[in-house]
């Protein structure tokens, strides 16, 4: 029942906070745009006044592609260098946003309001910053220690034959354990900086040391928590991203009507993942509140190497 | 005397051999050459302890004073052989993984010892490292009829993978093993002058010219081994000491005798109308059974209709393991492997196509002879074009290789991509013998350019004058050994039969400008307009005066209306221009494309609102498709479509990434 509560709060907050989440959706939004408006205006210029578009319709033609390599290798060389931009200026953004999804999401500011959420996402930019580049990277050296130690495994099992097959099992068990072991690094990322909001802390080092051991204080109730959200983001991601990737409208009218579901079901999953926030969020609170009335002086986090 | 009883018994071997048919009914080919061979594999040694009979028969009037045999597995011996020299693959320095073959013994139908009657000899760059080639001076040489008999004992090494031959552990693919006589060519044949031994060393890029045999070859591997060959099973017994056993095939008028050994094989088989069928296939592949036999009894199914009737009663193929890798993608006409991966995706036609094409040299190599090593493009360039033309039929016009929801490619598109993302399409022309191609442009120019200048031509001429032309090809060249020439003489016989004069006395001028030529093909919609034809207007003078006339706008205004068209290549084909008027009439114009620029001229009360060349995209050599057509109103919605789907994905990627 406990879940339920937990996932309910999380809900309501995150209903509450619809206008932080309209403010990352539009902010996304203009950020892709450009990329995408300067690749439709490369294409367009590339195509002329031609007619090879109606080998476009169905699919993507690579009869097509080739006539138009010359112009599209500089388009593409372009978009890849915005593509990598974009990744960075949304990390880079995604600590503002959070930052300032946490705060709104916390009971301390009651109001939901849009200045809640700003104030929130700037006076702790750089502190989530930090949790967000650690928790990555502890992610990162996860996943690659795990798919190295097994592929190290595999390719010298057999005196360096491996059984046909092996190595792509190993693909698939390291893949299991990373996703088993990312809901854990998800809540330490959560719990940071929901600690880092509640605390008024600047100090990220701080919030992840309380980020796992909030994490493991309640390790059963927060795993399956994080579990569950995390199947139902990537169940609607999955689903959406297919359906819309593999829909084919043949009308402008009908290419405009995909785009306003498009964009109406990314603000859905956004919603989604501030659920995701505001239940660890609820979660938090609810720890605290506990420690606090049995006596308990600060909920947990000892301070590991702010000091480092 | 002896002598004598010995040749005669010779003789007597040689007619049965020859004659009996146990495979088909009837011999197919001239069966110039026979092989009896009897081999052991040693599977620690990667050896193949063997005995071979075989013979030659001069079906030339010329007396040969030589034989001359191809003994390809020393391309593996050094680094300094013609085939080391050629690859880009770096010989490997284990003295185990090398390859090559040792004759023990050598001896004529008289017994007589030929060890110290034959030389090395490089007929192709006088390479005095390689030792692919010998020439053997028989005690006499061979008159006209005469029936030359060898006997050799040999030792095959094999190496570790490559080329396709040699062994992955305990995976074996046993190609190019022993020695092969060449193609003696009297003079008129093919390009031939005057008579001689075409043999040539073992390069890179090809290995195929050989004449059509009977193979009777006994192969003795251990027990747990499960083998497959180019021949026919005629029986498997056990040599009853629990390690061995003995497999006896026969094969009838193919051009080459390849076989597997491995343990790890799973064995299905199957049927297509008279065809046995056998696939080997590794266990963790079974998945991909019915994909494979699918693939190849459509290629069955459709050559035999479009080209000619398959001949053999058996047909074995491999989908080699992923150890042995380097075995895929290989033709021996009644055996051949194909190219897959332990996990496959269903929307990726990888493995059907490799099994399309290499049952498709079945044709193109194995029933028509072509000599690979002078031709390229005749052995597989024309596989290629029909390899296409199957995946195509079979697998969806524009998702021959690729069938994913966001991407489909066809098998032709494929060809053409290769051909014009080439640095070195216009380097050199298709006259080249295979291991000449400059700049690294064997493939495209065999394989891919080859198979787009057939499509091109089966664009000008219609599908079924093609089919017709290779039908006749068929007819005419089946167990023979054509040439380019030839086959030219065979389209223009046909064309002229279906289409008269239309396309001019012949077709030499095609085949002139893209087989042997360098240019491009590149036609262009320049522009069109349409401007108002109005009434006079102005001055009249008249006895005395002068009359002013002004315009007088009418509803039913006429325009004349105007396409130009360019030719911006160098190539000049034959095309349709089919032009669109805004009231929805459609004229198809027909252009000789000869000229560097044709004007259509129309006058009326429509305008013209779009204009395609080639409007069927059917000529694939053509370099850009999108200076093909004209509109005022270019039909972007696809465009908006992909762009939208850009932000959809680029939103939900970055979403992820994020924590």
């Amino acid at each position: 029942m406990k879940i339920l509560s937990h996932l309910k709060s999380g809900a309501l907050r995150s209903v509450k906070s619809w206008k932080g989440i309209l403010i990352i959706w539009f902010l996304i939004f203009v950020m892709i745009g450009i990329l995408a408006a300067s690749a439709k205006s490369g294409l367009k210029s590339m195509i002329g006044s031609s007619m090879i578009t109606e080998l476009l319709r169905d699919t993507v033609n690579a009869d097509v592609l080739t006539d138009l390599k010359e112009g599209l290798s500089v388009l593409i060389a372009s978009v890849t260098k915005g593509f990598i931009l974009l990744i960075l200026f949304t990390f880079i953004a995604n600590a503002f946003f959070s930052g300032g999804l946490f705060n709104i999401l916390s009971k301390k500011c009651s109001r939901k309001s849009l200045s809640c959420f700003l104030s929130g996402g700037a006076s702790n930019f750089w502190s989530v910053l930090v949790i967000n580049l650690i928790v990555s990277l502890i992610f990162i050296a996860v996943a690659s220690i795990i798919g190295g130690i097994l592929a190290l495994i595999v390719s010298k099992s057999g005196g360096g034959n491996p059984e046909p097959g092996a190595m792509s099992k190993a693909i698939r068990f390291s893949i299991i354990i990373v996703a088993l072991l990312l809901p854990v690094l998800l809540l330490v990322a959560d719990y940071a900086r929901a600690w880092l909001i509640g605390n008024d802390s600047k100090k990220p080092f701080s919030a992840i040391g309380a980020g796992f051991v909030m994490t493991f204080k309640k390790f059963v109730l927060s795993y399956l928590v994080m579990i569950i959200l995390i199947i139902i983001q990537a169940g609607f991601g999955v689903l959406v991203v297919s359906k819309l990737m593999g829909s084919k409208p043949s009308t402008g009218g009908g290419v405009f009507l995909l785009f306003l579901i498009s964009q109406i079901l990314f603000i859905i999953r956004l919603f989604l993942r501030t659920w995701r926030y505001g239940s660890v969020t609820s979660l938090l609170e609810e720890t605290q509140t506990t420690a606090v009335s049995q006596g308990q002086s600060e909920p947990v986090a000892e301070p590991l190497s702010d000091q480092v | 005397m002896k002598g004598t009883v010995t040749l005669i018994l010779v003789s007597i071997f040689s007619l049965h051999c020859v004659m009996s048919q146990i495979v088909n009914k009837e011999s197919l080919s001239a069966r110039e050459t026979y092989y009896k061979i009897n081999a052991t594999l040693d599977p620690e040694a990667k050896t193949i302890i063997g005995e071979m009979e075989a013979y030659w028969v001069n079906k030339s009037t010329d007396v040969v004073p030589d034989i001359q045999l191809h003994l390809y597995m020393n391309a593996f011996k050094s680094n300094k052989s013609t085939f080391s020299k050629g690859s880009s693959l770096s010989m490997v320095d284990k003295k185990s993984d090398f390859g090559w073959i040792d004759l023990k013994s050598f001896e004529d139908e008289k017994g007589n010892n030929l060890m110290n009657h034959f030389s090395y000899i490089s007929p192709d760059d006088n390479n005095p490292d390689d030792q692919t080639v010998i020439r053997v001076m028989p005690f006499e040489p061979a008159k006209p009829g005469d029936t030359v008999f060898i006997k050799i004992k040999f030792e095959t090494k094999l190496p570790k993978g490559r080329a396709r031959t040699g062994f992955a552990d305990d995976f074996f693919y046993v190609a190019q093993w022993f020695p092969k006589f060449g193609v003696y060519e009297s003079a008129g044949m093919r390009y031939a002058v005057k008579g001689g031994w075409n043999c040539h060393q073992f390069h890179r890029n090809s290995e195929f010219y050989s004449n059509h045999s009977v193979y009777d070859v006994k192969i003795t591997v251990p027990e747990e081994y499960i083998t497959g060959s180019g021949g026919m099973l005629i029986s498997e017994e056990n040599k009853g000491d629990g390690k061995n056993k003995t497999l006896i095939y026969r094969a009838e008028d193919i051009c080459d005798f390849a076989w597997t050994a491995w343990p790890g094989y799973d064995v299905y088989n199957d049927e297509w109308r008279h065809v046995k069928i056998t696939l080997l296939i590794p266990h963790i592949r079974k998945e991909q059974v019915e994909r494979q036999f699918r693939a190849v009894k459509n290629a069955l199914e459709y050559l035999s209709e479009n080209v000619g009737p398959f001949p053999w009663p058996h047909l074995t193929f491999v989908d080699p393991p992923t150890k042995g890798a380097f075995a895929g993608g290989m033709e021996y006409t009644t055996i051949f492997t194909s190219t897959s991966a332990d996990r496959m995706p269903e929307s990726l036609h990888l493995p059907e196509m490799v099994t399309v094409h290499e049952f498709g040299h079945g044709y193109f190599m194995g029933i028509l002879a072509s000599n690979e090593f002078e031709e390229p493009w005749l052995d597989e360039g024309v596989n290629s074009f029909w390899e296409e033309r199957i995946m195509d039929h079979y697998w969806g016009e524009n998702s021959g290789i690729i069938d994913h929801p966001l991407f489909k490619m066809s098998d032709k598109s494929m060809s053409r991509i290769s051909y014009l993302l080439s640095l070195g399409r216009q380097v050199t022309t298709n006259r080249e013998y295979s291991w000449n191609y400059p700049h690294g442009t064997y493939s495209m120019m065999s394989y891919n350019k080859a198979a787009t200048i057939l499509y091109t031509l089966m664009g000008i001429i219609g599908e079924d004058t093609m089919n017709e032309i290779f039908r006749e090809y068929y007819r005419q060249w089946a167990f023979r050994h054509p040439s380019g020439k030839d086959f030219i003489a065979v389209v223009n016989e046909v064309v002229k039969k279906v289409h008269g004069d239309k396309y001019g006395p012949d077709m030499n001028w095609f085949f002139d400008q893209t087989l042997y030529g360098t240019g491009l093909v590149d036609y262009r919609v320049s522009r069109y307009t349409n401007s108002k034809i109005r009434d006079f207007k102005g001055i009249i003078s008249e006895a005395d005066s002068q009359r002013f006339v002004p315009s007088v706008t009418k509803d039913d205004s006429v325009y004349k209306s105007v396409v130009e068209l360019d030719r911006l290549g160098e190539i000049t084909l034959p095309l349709d221009v089919m032009i669109h008027f805004n009231n929805g009439d459609t004229i198809m114009e027909t252009w000789d494309g000869r000229e560097r620029f044709k004007d259509f001229n129309y006058s009326g009360t429509s305008q013209i609102d779009w204009v395609k060349i080639d409007p069927e995209y059917k000529l694939r050599m053509d370099v850009n498709f999108t200076n093909n057509s004209k509109t005022d109103k270019t039909d972007m919605v696809p465009v908006r479509r992909y762009i939208n789907k850009f932000i959809i994905f680029t939103q939900y990627f970055l979403n992820i990434i994020s924590l």
